[in-house]
């Protein structure tokens, strides 16, 4: 089951001397229960205005979205307490404390006091959770952020750039956090410009562009983008062991003092045989990987503003 | 909703603004107590006059509060996470009309309450409560009740203004246009219109005697019916930009 259907989706703004922005053209989108979702775009892509869209704070102009099979915005109410969310920077009173702020959001869903407690502590907050949230670092609000969508105990998380603003190590306290609810069988939306982040902890991305998704699957998929696995061989002579991959008939090229050799890892030991039968010797022999920061850009290219 | 209607009553009775007004209110009393004990003779009868007196800065202060109850919480980005709680924004912004409403309602009679008991104190101690009768209780009773219903439509408006505005200073500005501006350009070239000023209204409600005011022909009924209509009518339209506008 998708827990998340998006079909054409469709958000224009009109502009203050006349014209309309386009924020999502027909923006097409499906994310399967359980793990996590990476949801990447460069900055004014989309990716904010759909989860707004998909909670109801902003109307789309066309198309739908499904929301844990209810449609969006009329079906909310009905899952929404399913829902735990993060939209852009979050927001607290800041003149009251942390476990206020929690306290009085779990009021308005009838979530049980022990829970603030456990939430507070899940984020690292609990020692700060009765100073008043005007004190805190931006980390810090961005933590009892986490919490407010966490305090619900929720199915589906939807957070807008999580780990923005937090230091290193709050960093990877939040990765470390979206990789443990992914595996206890929650789904983690999230989306993010850290695209390192999003490739150590999602097993799905897609990529948004000017309001389309240009990419979407499982990491590994997006990140082939078709193309077939390479080799990379160093040696001394480049243009003899050249030759020599193409005497064996293997398909390679000469890029500076490196060999890119057309064939997928489990074949890199013919690679190996091929150049030590006519005595050169590699000194190094790696798979290139291409990351996700280069699949986006070359996905998004001409769309960094 | 009654989860949320005690999230928003706990949020108004939390601010510090409101703390401040209410200090400040106290103070006033406590100065204008202090003045009437020592400087005259108070006269317990004239009660309903002192509390026709401090209408006007009851319903300043329910303006005031109810603009920036809703202003201050768009200016703070905290609507957008309410909003992910309870997607329904008719009951998120009825909860907060009710909460603002009875609160200030109670506040403006609270209040009153302590003026009228300070200045009781003051009248029995030094000054006189000659000719207090039931009369004058029921009447001091209306003027009040009456002034904290001002209060309360200050506060209905200033609220509504606020949230279709999504700021606390443009309704105080607006109110100040109005009231300096609006009013002032009807009075000097359509007095015929001036039966629909919200002044002339508040006054007529507020004083209740027709005697007060004689070039108005309302009643103190149809005043206040009037004032309640056009906080209706304020707040109607409010719920339907704060339900149809995007959250951005």
């Amino acid at each position: 089951m998708d827990v998340i259907e998006v079909a054409g989706l469709r958000k224009e703004y009109p502009r203050l001397r006349g014209g309309r922005t386009v924020a999502l053209d027909g923006l097409d989108l499906s994310v399967p229960e359980g793990g996590v979702f990476g949801f990447l775009g460069p900055n004014g892509a989309g990716k904010t205005t759909t989860i707004r869209c998909l909670l109801g704070l902003v109307r789309a102009s066309g198309g739908r979205g499904r929301l844990l099979g209810a449609d969006v915005p009329g079906g909310l109410p009905a899952v929404v307490g399913r829902v735990g969310s993060i939209v852009e920077t979050p927001a607290a009173y800041p003149r009251f404390s942390g476990r206020t702020n929690l306290a009085l959001l779990a009021k308005v869903a009838g979530v049980g006091r022990s829970r603030v407690r456990e939430v507070l502590e899940q984020v690292g907050l609990a020692e700060r959770a009765d100073d008043l949230v005007r004190t805190y670092s931006f980390g810090m609000k961005q933590r009892l952020g986490i919490a407010t969508a966490l305090l619900k105990d929720p199915e589906l998380l939807l957070l807008d750039e999580p780990a923005i603003g937090l230091d290193p190590a709050g960093i990877v306290e939040v990765r470390e956090l979206i990789r443990r609810l992914g595996a206890e069988g929650r789904t983690v939306f999230v989306s993010s410009h850290i695209l390192t982040e999003v490739q150590q902890v999602a097993d799905r991305v897609a990529i948004l562009s000017r309001g389309r998704a240009v990419a979407s699957g499982p990491v590994g998929e997006v990140l082939s983008g078709g193309r077939a696995a390479e080799l990379v061989v160093r040696l001394n002579d480049v243009s003899a062991g050249l030759r020599a991959l193409a005497e064996a008939g293997i398909d390679a090229r000469a890029l500076d003092d490196r060999l890119l050799v057309a064939l997928p890892p489990d074949k890199s030991s013919l690679v190996t045989r091929t150049l030590a039968e006519r005595g050169l010797y590699l000194s190094e022999l790696r798979v290139e990987e291409a990351d996700l920061e280069t699949v986006f850009l070359e996905l998004t290219e001409g769309d960094q503003r | 909703m009654n989860g949320l209607l005690a999230a928003e009553l706990r949020r108004f009775w939390s601010r510090r603004l409101l703390w401040v007004l209410v200090v400040l209110e106290l103070l006033g009393i406590a100065f204008g107590g202090g003045i009437a004990f020592w400087n005259v003779r108070f006269e317990l009868t004239s009660l309903p006059d002192v509390f026709l007196g401090t209408s006007l800065i009851v319903t300043i202060v329910g303006w005031v509060l109810g603009a920036s109850f809703i202003g201050a919480e768009w200016h703070a980005g905290t609507v957008t996470t309410l909003l992910t709680w309870e997607t329904r924004r008719d009951r998120v912004i009825a909860a907060k009309i009710i909460a603002a409403l009875a609160s200030i309602f109670l506040l403006s009679m609270v209040i009153q309450v302590l003026l009228g008991g300070m200045l009781a104190f003051d009248a029995a101690v030094r000054g006189s409560t000659e000719g207090v009768d039931g009369a004058w209780f029921v009447e001091s009773l209306g003027v009040a009740l009456r002034a904290s219903a001002l209060g309360t439509f200050g506060a209905a408006v200033g609220f509504a203004f606020a949230a279709v505005g999504r700021n606390t200073a443009g309704a105080l500005g607006v109110g100040f246009a109005y009231f300096v501006v609006v009013e002032n350009l009807v009075r000097g070239f359509r007095p015929r219109w001036i039966e629909w000023l919200v002044s002339e209204n508040a006054s007529r409600f507020l004083l209740a005697r027709s005697s007060d005011l004689p070039y108005l022909a309302r009643s103190t009924l149809g005043a206040g019916l009037y004032l309640t209509t056009v906080a209706l009518l304020a707040l109607l339209f409010a719920g339907v930009v704060f339900g149809t506008r995007d959250v951005t």
